[in-house]
């Protein structure tokens, strides 16, 4: 346990380093966010929805403030397995599943924390119909919190899935751009899930996708209300083990037949 | 002549080289055919909620979407020297050899990468165009298509000269900057949506400094037969040629940042 704590605190560190570069991200992802509300702003005005629009720009500035935790990847990973590097980690006298999932969770949690506190400080600065929205209640925000705990789990143990399964090639762009995609159009980065037609909310609620930041955002602005969080938690509980398994699974079977590249 | 000669046979070449891995190259094309489908997807949706956007019926935000796309990538596609590869040339000093050799570094950063993958984005802009003049009724009389080529081929100038400003600052700061993505990406993303949707500070942004509007927006709302802002016919013609202006302007800038240039060494 104590090896995995240390990659763990190791890599929180490592993300602590180009904070110029991250100053940078986040002017960018305010400035996109401001785009964004602007556009769902101008659509409001010619024919306003159910949804009131402080949970639809709630969501755009939480979506942005946390973009880091969906899409950021463990590059070191990719270029050890081409240049046969991956063979140093394999003689490490530890689980090798769980030290890349260490490694990543370090990375995006930090990541996200350092892009996520001077966003939503912005983001609350702004006037009302353009920031964001107080939660729902005191309990939402607790019940968010875990929920948001319990998503980063979850997009760290798909994260490990994606690897496990480029792995396997030696040019991973194509395949893992593709698992990217199917990341950005069911989590909610391209459009907001609340968003989509109504008609399809049961299904993309209940994919893994939207477990890990779609189910938090929602019990934040209070659309899934306090007594449907135990359902929300539990499900994401389960997808997180799932993808677990499958992921520990899918490494071993790749440990047994990796071919390291010589060099 | 020779330049162009030049520009073809390193496409060529580059070509080639993309298509050794052709497997490797054709998942990537998808996996770009996927991203901007997606980026479709979501104004489909948006419209299958919302059904307009102030006076713009599904058809018009289409046909805006896909000008923006087609020109963006096909900025994209014959820019990537300046956005991919000229960050990397002035951080590690391979800029130097390029000084040395008698043809313009402009010429040579353009001349040395392509990103033919970007077709499949181009094709997704495209059927857009034509789902959107569809839905929309446009009359593709030959003054309509005249002016649709003279707004791509004007807004393709504008965005290489947009991404310029990227390489200029980072013969300044060595670092790749990536506040200036703002202005591109952030240009892009915001004017795949007719410029009137926005509060008056973005619409100023997108009109004056980054013209997207007088280059797309004024032209292509022409087209559909509803002026933008309720300019007479003639300015549809004038207004575009501010995309290569952009561009001329930032061509000197370039030209002038290259004086403070400072190898890296190595």
């Amino acid at each position: 346990m104590k090896a995995y704590l240390s990659v763990f605190r190791m890599r929180l560190r490592m993300e602590t380093q180009y904070r110029g570069a991250v100053l940078g991200g986040v002017v960018c992802q305010i400035f996109f966010g401001l785009i964004l509300i602007a556009v769902y702003r101008a659509l409001y005005a010619g024919k306003p929805q159910s949804l009131p629009l402080a949970h639809v720009t709630t969501y755009v500035w939480l979506q942005q403030a946390f973009f880091r935790m969906l899409l950021s990847s463990d590059a070191e990973l990719m270029d050890k397995v081409r240049t046969g590097g991956i063979a140093y980690d394999l003689c490490r006298p530890v689980h090798l599943y769980g030290f890349y999932y260490a490694r990543i969770l370090a990375q995006k949690l930090m990541g996200s924390l350092l892009r996520a506190l001077p966003m939503l400080v912005f983001a609350a600065l702004l006037p009302e119909g353009w920031g964001i929205a107080l939660p729902a209640s005191v309990p939402a925000l607790a019940l968010s919190l875990a929920a948001l705990l319990l998503g980063l789990c979850c997009v760290c143990a798909m994260e490990n899935i994606t690897m496990a399964f480029t792995m396997r090639t030696l040019d991973p762009r194509g395949f893992q751009a593709m698992l990217n995609l199917l990341m950005m159009i069911l989590s909610g980065s391209l459009l907001p899930l609340t968003l989509y037609p109504d008609s399809w909310q049961w299904v993309i609620t209940l994919l893994p996708y939207a477990q890990m930041l779609d189910a938090p955002i929602r019990l934040y602005t209070g659309e899934y209300a306090l007594p449907q969080a135990p359902g929300v938690l539990l499900l994401q509980g389960g997808w997180t083990a799932v993808l677990i398994l499958t992921g520990m699974m899918l490494w071993k079977r790749n440990q047994r037949r990796l071919i390291i590249q010589g060099g | 002549m020779n330049t162009v000669r030049l520009y073809i046979r390193s496409m060529g070449i580059l070509l080639k080289s993309q298509l050794q891995y052709p497997l490797s190259f054709l998942l990537q094309t998808l996996a770009q055919l996927i991203m901007e489908g997606g980026e479709m997807l979501a104004v489909v949706l948006l419209m299958d909620r919302f059904d307009h956007l102030h006076q713009w019926t599904p058809g018009d935000l289409y046909f805006f979407f896909g000008l923006m796309s087609v020109t963006f990538y096909l900025a994209e596609c014959f820019g990537r020297g300046i956005t991919g590869n000229f960050p990397s040339m002035v951080r590690t000093g391979q800029l130097d050899t390029l000084l040395i050799r008698p043809r313009g570094i402009l010429t040579q950063v353009l001349c040395s990468a392509v990103d033919p993958r970007r077709i499949a984005c181009i094709l997704v802009g495209t059927v857009s165009l034509i789902l959107g003049s569809r839905m929309s009724q446009v009359e593709w009389t030959a003054a309509h298509v005249l002016l649709l080529t003279e707004s791509i081929f004007c807004g393709f100038w504008l965005i290489l000269g947009l991404f310029l400003i990227e390489a200029i600052l980072c013969i300044h700061s060595v670092k790749s900057v990536e506040i200036a993505n703002a202005i591109t990406y952030g240009g892009r993303s915001a004017c795949q949506y007719p410029v009137d949707a926005f509060p008056r500070s973005l619409r100023t942004l997108f009109t004056v400094i980054a013209p997207f509007a007088l280059v797309m927006h004024v032209p292509a709302s022409r087209i559909l037969g509803k002026p933008i802002f309720g300019w007479p016919a003639w300015t549809a013609w004038i207004s575009p040629l501010t995309g290569p202006a952009v561009f001329a302007v930032m061509m000197l800038l370039f030209a002038k940042a290259m004086r403070f240039y400072r190898s890296t060494g190595s």
